[in-house]
């Protein structure tokens, strides 16, 4: 594949949330506003980046029988050390990406593209695909919240978007909400997905 | 039989980098973690102990190890303003940390959530600062009640709960009146 496509699958084509369907568990805490959407997503591409690298650059000495118990350690060491690290030397930014970080150690798409990608690929590949996963993971998050924030709360990103006497259902800022979002959202881009392959013949 | 004692032994060395490197960072972190935490609660006693700007604010040790502070409103100690003390609560899915500053007849001066890890959107509402204002909307209805009456608005009170965070805000409500209440009881028994 292209170096492009390295980069840009992540964004649409192999996008880990609708497509890929991985880290839905995070995605459905944590896409109930734009804001959260934002900072769930940057920290948890950064961790994507941090931990496809090292995997990357460790995959030939990692034995195939027990290289899962080896990943797992490594992130979960990467992302402590990043939380320790931001709480010491960022407190404004670990006050408000802090308590994302526990959350990504069991966000399966940095586990799944250790293993799917980055124990088989060049570091500068593992770069592009954590980038780019990371990436399309922020845009299905912040789709999410989107309808979510508005229907649920009346506003993006915070600033108001209806009038006063917009009564939000409540039912959208809730889990039940993120259910309907996110289903809603993947039978959408399933029928584009199918439109595009029978146009194709 | 040979692979095995080769695995266990890449195994162990991988954990003990893991752990070695985690030790490390979380030596080096340690003290500016602590001096970010002393940082927060110092300004946190000054925002509780409004008045005391000029006086100072004073650690007390309580006969159970644990602190409370009280708040001058000049530095010789003449003019009492009031407790403050740290409080904890069981939220919904973390301990919820703060500070009450209370005069001595139990009226709440204010509250200051100090750390929280509840839900992003709903119990983190807690510390949400609406546009336009400057205290958190759910801190501020603490201002100026009677500690030992308070409640949240499902419990029959007059705090208004968080909107889908029914336990973050009852947790918060309860913590601070009882613990308040407590320790009032405590200071009049010894007096």
């Amino acid at each position: 594949m292209s170096v492009w496509k390295e980069f840009s699958k992540g964004i649409a084509k192999s996008n880990p949330v609708f497509r890929l369907m991985l880290g839905l568990c995070p995605v459905l805490a944590v896409s109930n506003s734009v804001e959260n959407a934002i900072g769930m997503g940057s920290a948890a591409t950064f961790v994507l980046l941090g931990s496809n690298s090292v995997i990357s650059i460790i995959r030939k000495l990692v034995p195939e029988k027990i290289r899962i118990p080896i990943f797992i350690t490594i992130i979960a060491t990467f992302v402590t050390i990043v939380e320790l690290t931001m709480a010491a030397f960022a407190p404004a930014l670990h006050k408000s990406l802090g308590i994302f970080i526990p959350l990504i150690v069991v966000n399966c798409i940095i586990l799944g593209r250790a293993e799917a990608f980055a124990s088989k690929n060049s570091l500068f590949l593992s770069i592009l695909d954590g980038l780019g996963m990371g990436i399309g993971f922020t845009l299905a998050l912040i789709t999410i919240a989107t309808f979510r924030e508005i229907l649920g709360n009346g506003s993006w990103l915070g600033i108001t978007v209806f009038c006063q006497n917009f009564q939000p259902a409540l039912l959208m800022i809730l889990a039940p909400g993120a259910f309907l979002t996110i289903g809603f959202l993947m039978g959408f881009f399933n029928w584009i997905e199918n439109r595009k392959n029978n146009l194709r013949g | 039989m040979k692979e095995i004692i080769k695995f266990g032994f890449i195994l162990m060395l991988v954990t003990l980098i893991g752990a070695g490197s985690l030790s490390w960072v979380n030596n080096i972190t340690k003290p500016r973690i602590l001096e970010q935490e002393k940082k927060a609660l110092d300004l946190s006693l000054s925002i509780v102990l409004s008045g005391t700007e000029n006086g100072i604010i004073i650690p007390v040790d309580n006969r159970d190890q644990s602190v409370y502070y009280e708040g001058y409103r000049d530095k010789d100690k003449k003019e009492f303003i009031g407790y403050a003390l740290p409080v904890v609560a069981t939220g919904y899915s973390s301990k919820i940390r703060a500070v009450v500053g209370f005069d001595s007849t139990g009226r709440i001066l204010a509250i200051n959530v100090l750390s929280q890890k509840e839900t992003p959107g709903l119990g983190t509402k807690c510390e949400e600062i609406r546009k336009g204002e400057s205290t958190p909307w759910f801190q501020a209805q603490f201002a100026g009640m009677d500690a030992a009456t308070i409640a949240v608005d499902k419990d029959g009170g007059t705090i208004e709960s968080i909107t889908g965070a029914t336990i973050t805000s009852r947790a918060i409500t309860d913590a601070v009146r009882d613990s308040v209440t407590n320790f009032l009881n405590r200071i009049r028994k010894r007096n």
